[in-house]
């Protein structure tokens, strides 16, 4: 999952990188509107976080225009005024949620995760399809009532793919949105943890979770299980 | 009222004076009939005294012509009488001692007056005797009495005329002077009303003083407001902004693993710093009141703009949210204080209930406009117990010792309703959770 955190505090800005990159996302990081709104724009995000009282550019104006060049990624608003004007400001400019300073990193986690599900349209922490279950708070896996071990980059290509479940993503995307810019880009690594995460998810190769669509991407293929 | 006082004195004036000199005209006329009366009378062969030759007025000749006489032996009835008085019956009165006069007026049978002059005088007799007379002149009052009556018709239509007259002047000029005085009234009170924000210009160079200082009023305290919430902001956002990076400092503290007892002292003391922060600056920020010149503020907008935020951030949970907001749901203060009242009490609807929300509100007229405006917010939620009920509400309650899972919104909420002299009461709702109501200023 690839975040944009936009906030001008240095020390929050570094300690949220930090604790994001640690749960397992790819970080870019602005801070302030400008750079922010750059962005935004410019890359391919997942979801960004964004402090509303900024230099250059203020919070509120930079989610207007993101939204006014139709990016539809969920955005999270930090906030220190946190008055029901300003909060129903923001969600009006275009923000999905918001959490008060100071918080808990857990909370931004939390909410961060709560949106990325619902922007793949999952309402509980934990997505299951069938058979393969995996709980985002966790960060675990289970196929059939068994624990499965993967490594970090495993599970973030796997979230990625069932939180989208029965989409169909590109190699492309999932690399950027998977490294951050300065990683050099293969798609072969990406061939590899895909060849991994079959033989991890699916040892006997009945399940067949993961599609390969030639030349356009990979689909988790197994259907959603009801809410 | 002096103006009818004033009047009516002068028609009182002018009516007796009127009187006075018509009686007088009449005593001249009475008077000189008798001298001519007298000058011409000559004692005849029978013994009585009458006018001789053609001295006499024709109309002493003339039945019914209203000016009569008669000249009266003082020894006998016998006497003269004019022409003109035959048929009528006038009581010319008893005889008179020579050298006295007597005036009187006397009511005939057919309803008119005369007034009568008599005086006595003693006549010389050829035979050298002298014998006591009595001559009286009687003139009908009917002509002195019409041109009275309408000498006073003509002075009641003038006066009336002139009442009129003068009042509609009087009206027309206080009009026009106090013109700008009821313009300065109906601005002020389309001020309080909040249907305009300053008053207008184009006063007489008398108000300018006035309205512009009214004006420099009304700008100032808006603007102090606004700067007065803008410094609470500005605090609350410097304070909270170290604080967060204190806490995240300690987390990163933590998951290196090297957190010592002190970082959880810590972490509790940041807590509550931040609850304070966030009680005592919203409370601190809350007007509790209308600001001059700020219009209304329509429930339903913001009810509406509620909804769709609270919808977006509760967008996990299956939840609807109904509001039967009706449009004479008028708030009378600040749009941000309802917005807070509204918006704690919505997010905790949200966050309790299973999946319904309810907000309605309205104005409900009976009561007065103080708490005019009625708003409940309801859910399908567990409700309050009753023994939390007291509590969750309790004023003096310490921002750290609220009821845990009610925030401290419902306390907020409280204090802002007392501040506006409204009402909140709690209970169950028929969507099976908490029903709070609340009256606020309305209109």
């Amino acid at each position: 999952m690839r975040i944009l955190i936009v906030e001008d505090e240095q020390t929050l800005l570094e300690s949220l990188q930090s604790h994001f990159t640690e749960a397992g996302f790819t970080v870019d990081a602005a801070k302030d509107g400008e750079e922010g709104l750059f962005a935004g724009l410019e890359y391919p995000l997942d979801v960004a976080v964004i402090d509303l009282g900024l230099p250059k550019l203020p919070g509120l104006d930079v989610i207007r225009k993101l939204r006014g060049a139709r990016k539809s990624y969920p955005i999270l608003v930090l906030t220190a005024r946190d008055r029901w004007q300003d909060k129903v400001e923001g969600l009006q400019a275009g923000a999905d949620d918001y959490v008060a300073k100071p918080f808990h990193f857990e909370e931004v986690l939390a909410r961060v995760q709560a949106l990325l599900r619902r922007a793949g349209g999952w309402a509980s922490p934990t997505l299951s399809c069938g058979p393969i279950v995996l709980d985002t708070r966790t960060q675990s896996v289970v196929v059939n009532s068994a624990p499965v071990e993967l490594t970090t980059f495993e599970y973030r290509i796997l979230e990625h793919l069932m939180l989208r479940a029965g989409e169909v993503i590109s190699k492309s995307e999932l690399t950027e949105r998977l490294y951050d810019q300065d990683f050099e880009r293969d798609s072969n690594v990406i061939e590899v943890f895909i060849g991994r995460l079959r033989r991890k998810l699916d040892p006997q190769d009945q399940l067949k979770p993961i599609e390969t669509l030639r030349g356009r991407g990979y689909r988790f293929a197994l259907a959603r299980d009801p809410a | 009222m002096p103006l009818i006082l004033f009047f009516g004195v002068t028609i009182l004036v002018l009516d007796s004076s009127f009187r006075d000199v018509s009686a007088r005209a009449l005593r001249d006329l009475l008077d000189a009939q008798m001298v001519a009366l007298i000058a011409s009378a000559e004692p005849q062969e029978d013994g009585v005294v009458a006018p001789v030759g053609r001295a006499l007025e024709a109309r002493l000749e003339t039945p019914g012509s209203g000016l009569y006489a008669q000249i009266r032996l003082a020894r006998s009835d016998n006497g003269w009488r004019s022409p003109s008085a035959t048929g009528v019956f006038i009581n010319f009165g008893v005889p008179l001692a020579p050298g006295l006069k007597r005036y009187h007026e006397d009511l005939l049978p057919d309803g008119s007056r005369v007034a009568i002059l008599s005086r006595g005088i003693s006549f010389e007799e050829e035979r050298g005797g002298r014998q006591g007379l009595t001559f009286s002149v009687a003139t009908s009052l009917n002509a002195y009495e019409q041109q009275l009556w309408s000498f006073r018709q003509r002075l009641f239509g003038w006066f009336l005329g002139l009442t009129l007259l003068l009042l509609a002047t009087l009206g027309i000029v206080l009009r026009s002077v106090l013109a700008p005085v009821r313009r300065l009234e109906s601005e002020i009170n389309a001020v309080e009303e909040g249907e305009r924000e300053s008053l207008g210009e184009g006063y007489p160079r008398e108000l300018t003083g006035v309205t512009a200082n009214l004006n420099a009023l009304l700008a100032g305290e808006r603007k102090r407001v606004a700067r007065y919430r803008d410094t609470l902001g500005n605090l609350a956002h410097s304070l909270k902004t170290p604080l967060a990076v204190m806490r995240s400092a300690l987390s990163a503290e933590r998951s290196k693993g090297d957190m010592t007892a002190n970082g959880g002292v810590l972490d509790g003391e940041i807590d509550r710093m931040t609850t304070i922060i966030e009680h005592q600056l919203k409370r601190a920020a809350a007007t509790g009141g209308a600001l001059l010149g700020q219009a209304p503020v329509d429930v339903v907008a913001i009810a509406a703009d509620l909804r769709g935020a609270l919808l977006k951030v509760y967008g996990n949970k299956d939840l609807s949210i109904e509001t039967a907001v009706t449009s004479d749901a008028q708030f009378v203060g600040d749009r941000a204080d309802l917005t807070e009242v509204l918006g704690n009490l919505l997010d905790n609807a949200c966050k309790w209930c299973r999946g319904r929300v309810r907000i309605t509100a309205g104005a409900d007229t009976q009561r007065p406009s103080r708490q005019r405006l009625r708003i409940a917010v309801e859910d399908d939620g567990p409700g309050i117990s009753d023994s939390d009920r007291t509590r969750v509400f309790e004023r003096g309650v310490r921002a750290d010792e609220h009821v845990p899972g009610y925030g401290l919104g419902l306390a907020m909420v409280r204090d802002t309703v007392d501040l506006y002299g409204g009402t909140l009461t709690m209970s169950r709702s028929t969507l099976g959770g908490a029903c709070i109501t609340m009256f606020l200023p309305g209109r």
